[in-house]
C-alpha cells in the first residue's frame, strides 16, 4: 500500500512523530543503530520519501523530505534511565504501523500513551540483592558472605530508588550507594561475618557496574556512532569514578582496607 | 562428573543476576525468562571454555559465548517483536567485568595517594585492560549477528 503523498501540516506532523520514536528510544536507553533505524522506518512508512536523523550525543535531529520539501526537527535529549519496556513498546509501534495496522493518528496515540510502568521496587531492590550474592557465590565467597552481600546491596538499591525520584544527579547517587554498600561489608569485617571480606566488598558494589551504558558505547562505535559511543563509555567511566569515590570514602570513614 | 555439576551451578548462579539487573533495566515480564536463559547459556558456555580442558583465554571465550546468545537472541527477537537488544544485553550482565574495572580504577587512585610502585602500576594496568577487553568482546559478540548475517537489513 502506497501512502499519498504528504502535505505540508501532515510532513510537519510526520517530521514531529518520527523524532518523538526516536526521542523516546535514546531517553531509555535504546542504541543508535535502533533509534536511527526505527525513526527513519516510521517517518517513510507514513509517507515522507526519505528521513534523515542525526543523532548527537545530547539532541537528535531528524529531516523529512516530501518532493523537494524538507522539514527539519531537533529535540534535546535528556535521560530517563534504561527502560526496555518504552524501547520495545516504540518498536512494536513501528512494526504495526508498517504492517498498517495504525495510521498517523493511531501512531500518535499510541506513542504518547506508553505506559512508564516499572516493576515493582521491592521485587527489583530484592533482585538485586540475590544478584550480587549469586556474584559473591560466583567468586567462591561463603554463605556468610554471600548473606552480608545481599543486605549491603539491596540497601545500595534502596538507596538508589530513594534518590531516583529527587532528581539528584546519578553521579551523586552512585556515590552514595557505593557508600552505603562499602560500608556494610565493612562493617562485617569487623565484625569478623565470613571468612572471605574481600569477595564481599567488591560483590557488594556490583549493582553499581554501569553494563548497560558499557555495552551500549561499544557497540556504537563498532556501528559507526563513534561520538555517542564516547559520550556513553566517557559517562560510564564517570558513573564508575564516582562509584570509586563512595567505595574509598566508606573505607576511610571504617578503617577497612578490604581491597587490594 | 564433576565439571557438570561446576557447571549447572555456574549456570544457575548467572541466570539469577541476568533476572535481577532485567529487572532495574524494566524488560517486559514475560521475557525475563528468555534473560534468564541467556544469561546461563552465556555464562555456562564461557566457563567451560575456559575451563582447564579447553583452556581459552576469557576475552575469546567471552567473545564467543556472546556471540552465541546473541544469535539465539536474534531468533526470539523475531518472535517477540522486539529488538534482542531488549533482552540480550541483560543476559550479558553476568560476564560484565566489574570486579577488574573497580579494582583499576582503585589502584589508579591508590597510586595518586601514595606515590607509583610497580605493584600498583601492574594492577591498574592489567585489571585495566582486562575489564576493557572483556567488555569489547561482549558488544562485539552482541554485534556478530549483525555483522555477519544481518547486514543491510533489519533483525526486526
Amino acid at each position: 500500500m502506497k501512502p499519498e503523498p504528504l502535505d505540508e501540516p501532515g510532513q510537519r506532523e510526520v517530521t514531529r512523530l518520527s523524532v518523538q520514536a526516536a526521542l523516546m528510544l535514546m531517553q531509555h536507553g535504546a542504541e543508535s543503530a535502533l533509534v536511527e533505524s526505527v525513526a527513519r522506518r516510521l517517518g517513510v512508512a507514513l509517507g515522507a520519501e526519505s528521513v534523515e536523523v542525526a543523532i548527537m550525543a545530547n539532541a537528535v535531529t531528524v529531516t523529512t523530505l516530501c518532493a523537494g520539501h524538507g522539514v527539519t526537527t531537533v529535540r534535546r535529549n535528556e535521560d530517563r534511565g534504561i527502560n526496555m519496556h518504552v524501547v520495545t513498546e516504540v518498536q512494536r509501534t513501528m512494526l504495526d504501523l508498517e504492517a498498517g495496522r495504525l495510521d498517523r493518528a493511531g501512531v500518535a496515540a499510541r506513542l504518547d500513551g506508553i505506559p512508564h510502568v516499572r516493576h515493582p521496587r521491592w521485587v527489583v531492590a530484592l533482585g538485586i540483592g540475590l544478584s550480587c550474592a549469586c556474584f559473591a557465590a560466583l567468586s567462591r565467597g561463603d554463605v556468610q558472605t554471600c548473606g552480608v552481600v545481599f543486605v549491603a546491596s539491596t540497601l545500595a538499591m534502596v538507596v538508589r530508588q530513594l534518590f531516583a525520584p529527587l532528581h539528584f544527579n546519578p553521579l551523586v547517587t552512585f556515590f552514595v550507594a557505593a557508600f552505603v554498600a562499602t560500608s556494610v561489608a565493612g562493617l562485617a569485617l569487623l565484625w569478623e561475618i565470613g571468612s572471605t571480606p574481600k569477595v564481599a566488598m567488591a560483590s557488594s558494589v556490583l549493582l553499581l557496574v554501569p553494563g548497560f551504558p558499557l555495552i551500549n558505547g561499544v557497540s556504537d562505535m563498532v556501528k559507526g556512532y563513534i561520538n555517542t559511543g564516547i559520550s556513553r563509555l566517557v559517562f560510564a567511566l564517570m558513573l564508575a569514578a564516582a562509584t570509586c569515590g563512595g567505595i574509598l570514602l566508606a573505607m576511610t570513614v571504617w578503617h577497612t582496607w578490604g581491597w587490594s | 562428573m564433576s565439571l557438570l555439576l561446576a557447571l549447572l551451578q555456574d549456570m544457575a548462579l548467572a541466570a539469577v543476576p541476568a533476572v535481577g539487573f532485567a529487572l532495574v533495566f524494566n524488560v517486559p515480564a514475560r521475557m525475563l525468562g528468555y534473560c534468564a536463559m541467556g544469561g546461563a547459556i552465556g555464562h555456562g558456555l564461557r566457563f567451560l571454555l575456559i575451563d582447564k580442558s579447553v583452556g581459552m583465554p576469557i576475552e575469546w571465550a567471552t567473545l564467543i559465548a556472546a556471540a552465541a546468545v546473541s544469535l539465539i537472541g536474534v531468533q526470539l527477537a523475531k518472535r517477540l517483536r522486539a529488538h534482542p537488544k531488549v533482552f540480550t544485553v541483560a543476559a550479558m550482565i553476568p560476564m560484565v567485568p566489574g570486579v577488574p574495572f573497580f579494582t583499576a580504577l582503585l589502584a589508579i587512585v591508590e597510586i595518586n595517594r601514595t606515590g607509583v610502585t610497580e605493584a600498583l602500576l601492574q594492577t591498574a594496568i592489567h585489571q585495566g585492560l582486562r575489564a576493557l577487553f572483556i567488555v569489547g568482546a561482549l558488544a562485539v559478540g552482541l554485534a556478530i549477528p549483525g555483522l555477519l548475517f544481518y547486514r543491510r537489513r533489519p533483525v526486526v
